[in-house]
């Protein structure tokens, strides 16, 4: 089976288009990975410190 | 084993045509009345995670049009609006616009649960399921209220906005539900009013077409009636404040106005047979007496924008200030 060059340069479009979204999805799924991890740490260390401070206060 | 596939079966679909799929001018209004519920409802969420949460929900409104391109692709082809459209015009196939607003919408959805909360990603897919399957497969087709409950798809964006940013849906967030759903009919009914025949020729019970013009005109006038007061309630309840009030009360006065106008005009009534032959109207081609109708149409796009611009202009200046 031959594509016509039209179906061939369209094909190629939606595939560049197809690896962008790609690459988009995974960097946003990276980066909402991280603002979570970065979201829990901040809240530990902030319930370790309210701990400290009940210590030290009792 | 013999392939039958003939290069006519490969598609020349361009990366436009699906960008096309998406519907990016409602996706726009999407896009701002959700960053306006989500900024309005000031809460504790970074702007990196705000950015991803209207990105996906800007992606799943489009998605939800893709399936209902998909949907509709029949349909679409018989009116002068829509038949320029990918699936109506026959440059995306039926089953990829399909494939295309499945995915998209698995991928907004579970992102914005991710990224946010699951009320959020969850009324994200209220969204999108109540729009492609609820509206498009059941009501349009089967009553002229389907503009009316099918309102309610449009409306929620700015909830998900709220959700995002709190983690809960206050009854302020409800309240600019409520202002989108109470805005549909009228918006949609003045389109309607002037292109009715297409919805007839269609199949749709669009309002004219079930109803008749003097009917539907009625009807804007008293959904109107009833929508200004709530457009104006935000403002009146600390939503909103001084700005929001008078772009409310100013406008809603003009929104009135054009409605009334509407309703002692003769738009959407079937032309004079002398009139209407040899007459091939453009899309935008109203006749004369169809004005009112295209008049309150324009308005109602430019209110609905002021009356969340007015409200975002305001919480940000708030927020700059602190």
């Amino acid at each position: 089976m031959r594509l016509t060059p039209e179906q061939l340069s369209a094909r190629k479009k939606r595939n560049l288009a197809l690896a962008g979204a790609l690459i988009v999805f995974i960097v946003l799924v990276f980066t909402t990975t991280v603002l979570k991890m970065k979201g829990n740490l901040d809240d530990r260390k902030e319930a370790a410190t309210a701990g400290q401070i009940a210590g030290a206060a009792s | 084993m013999n392939r039958t596939a003939s290069p006519t079966s490969i598609s020349t679909a361009q990366p436009e045509d699906f960008f096309q799929l998406l519907k990016p001018r409602v996706m726009s209004l999407v896009i701002f009345t959700a960053v306006t519920g989500l900024v309005v409802a000031d809460g504790e969420i970074g702007w990196l995670t705000a950015a991803i949460a209207i990105l996906c929900i800007a992606v799943g409104a489009g998605a939800a049009g893709a399936l209902n391109m998909a949907l509709e692709g029949e349909t679409d082809a018989l009116m002068r609006r829509t038949r320029g459209r990918p699936v109506a015009a026959g440059r995306v196939g039926k089953n990829d616009a399909m494939s295309f607003g499945v995915i998209l919408s698995v991928f907004s959805v579970m992102l914005l649960g991710m990224a946010t909360n699951w009320l959020a990603g969850g009324l994200l897919a209220l969204t999108i399921a109540y729009y492609a399957g609820f509206y498009t497969l059941l009501l349009k087709r089967r009553t002229p209220q389907n503009i009316v409950i099918g309102g309610a798809a449009g409306a929620f964006p700015p909830v998900i906005g709220w959700a995002a940013a709190t983690g809960a849906a206050s009854w302020q967030a409800w309240l600019l539900f409520l202002i989108i759903f109470l805005w549909t009919p009228p918006h949609s009914w003045a389109l309607a009013l002037y292109s009715a025949g297409d919805y007839a020729k269609a199949g749709i019970p669009m309002m004219p077409v079930a109803r008749g013009a003097k009917s539907t005109r009625l009807q804007i006038l008293l959904y109107s009636l009833v929508f200004v007061p709530v457009a104006v309630a935000p403002g009146l309840t600390g939503l909103g404040g001084a700005i929001y009030l008078a772009v409310s009360i100013a406008g809603g006065a003009g929104f009135l106005f054009l409605a009334f106008r509407l309703w002692r005009s003769r738009a959407g009534d079937q032309p004079d047979k002398a009139e209407a032959v040899g007459r091939e109207a453009a899309l935008y081609d109203v006749r004369a007496e169809a004005k009112p109708a295209r008049n309150l149409f324009a308005f109602s796009i430019l209110y609905l924008m002021a009356l969340f611009a007015a409200l975002l202009v305001e919480s940000m200046t708030s927020m700059m200030r602190l």
